[in-house]
């Protein structure tokens, strides 16, 4: 099935993508699990529609993977790609909030 | 598992069918966590619009269902792709004619212009409908609002007594049934709070030839039409005099709960035949006033 080669676009959903990785991050949770983790730990509420949004892209990049399940609410978890893309992700943005104080710190801010 | 709310079900039926035998009962199950109700409604709706445009999933052999290959106008990806390395060429997979399942920039357009007419279709059809849908408010076929009793006796202060009120609108003589037999007999009482099946809606169309027929004289208790001296009993009933074949027609009268007398003039019945003295509702014998009506 020639499908996996396909680019991932995350667009608008990066940001929301992220949080749903760092979610994941420590063990798997289910959807409605996922909403008020993110929710909790970083102050922002994510509609359903964007959960799920993001969770399609995310697996058909194959960042995570559903795990099976009796229950309709159905658990995903990070894969090792997934965890490598959070790291990967997660450096960048060290990367930026570091140059981001950096500059802020600098002397002749203000001045183009 | 408790019975999915048909709000969750409506929403979740704005999602692509393969969206939804993949996601649905998940969704539901968030959705039910969650108490979700109308405030999920734009996000759940921008997430199905975007499965559409966005996410194409098709079913594969072994049942599951996994993405489909993106469209090829799409911009490169950027940071996050678990694809191949960066130099192999990202988009070898999609050729001209999309897989099945697949919908082309050609089919989507083509069914957008489709959604697009029948939306501007639609638009046309409720203008032209309800731009001929009758809106009748005044004139004849209209509900005239007359006020409560106690406007009425504002208006008229006999009409406790059974003098007609003359409601213009409507060209119209109220009457106070119970009163206005009395006073047809030259009794003298006072019924102030009439019943909405005491009223009467009398038009004022003289069912002759179609003249205003006056409100009665001082000194008689009839309409007397000028044209051609077709005489009413106060009830509306034709008596001898005159060339009219029947009682003055009349309009349905009901008060609602506030008090609010309401005429329907779109019902309209027309009055009785003429079928002789002896089968008027009452005979108030009354001779014919000569004087009366003349300017």
């Amino acid at each position: 099935m020639p499908t996996e080669d396909a680019p991932i676009e995350l667009g608008r959903f990066a940001e929301p993508a992220v949080l749903v990785l760092v979610s994941l991050s420590d063990g798997p949770r289910h959807g409605y699990a996922i909403m008020t983790d993110v929710e909790q730990f970083s102050g922002q509420a994510m509609g359903p529609g964007t959960l799920y949004a993001v969770l399609a892209r995310l697996e058909r990049a194959g960042l995570v993977e559903a795990m099976p399940s009796d229950d309709r609410r159905r658990p995903y978890r990070l894969t090792a790609a997934g965890n490598a893309a959070l790291a990967d992700r997660l450096a960048d943005m060290d990367r930026f909030v570091k140059t981001g104080r950096a500059r802020l710190r600098a002397p002749d801010r203000g001045q183009a | 598992m408790t019975r999915p709310r048909r709000l969750h079900r409506l929403m979740l039926a704005c999602y692509p069918r393969a969206w939804r035998e993949r996601y649905g009962d998940e969704l539901l199950a968030v959705l039910a966590d969650r108490r979700s109700g109308w405030r999920d409604l734009p996000n759940l709706l921008a997430g199905a619009l975007d499965a559409r445009v966005h996410l194409r999933l098709r079913p594969v052999a072994d049942g599951m269902l996994l993405a489909g290959p993106s469209l090829p106008d799409f911009p490169p990806p950027a940071r996050m792709s678990a694809g191949p390395s960066a130099d192999e060429p990202r988009y070898g997979v999609v050729a001209s004619t999309p897989p099945v399942g697949e919908m082309s920039r050609r089919g989507f357009l083509r069914r957008m212009l489709g959604v697009g007419t029948a939306i501007l279709s639609l638009e046309f059809a409720f203008g032209t409908v309800n731009f001929l849908w009758p809106q009748i408010r005044e004139g004849l076929g209209a509900k005239f609002r007359v006020g409560t009793i106690a406007d009425v006796l504002l208006a008229e202060p006999r009409f406790a007594q059974g003098w007609p009120y003359a409601y213009n609108p409507a060209r119209t003589f109220l009457v106070n049934v119970p009163a206005a037999k009395e006073l047809a007999v030259g009794n003298d009482v006072s019924l102030p709070d009439p019943a909405a099946s005491d009223l009467l809606a009398l038009w004022r169309k003289c069912p002759h030839l179609g003249c205003l027929v006056p409100a009665p004289c001082e000194s008689i208790t009839r309409y007397q039409c000028r044209c051609h001296q077709s005489t009413y009993n106060i009830l509306g009933e034709k008596m001898f005099k005159g060339p009219a074949e029947r009682g003055l027609d009349r309009f349905t009268v009901l008060i609602e709960d506030n008090g609010m007398i309401v005429i329907d003039t779109s019902q309209l019945t027309q009055g009785a035949p003429n079928r002789g003295r002896e089968f008027l509702d009452f005979d108030d014998s009354h001779a014919w006033d000569a004087t009366c009506g003349v300017e």
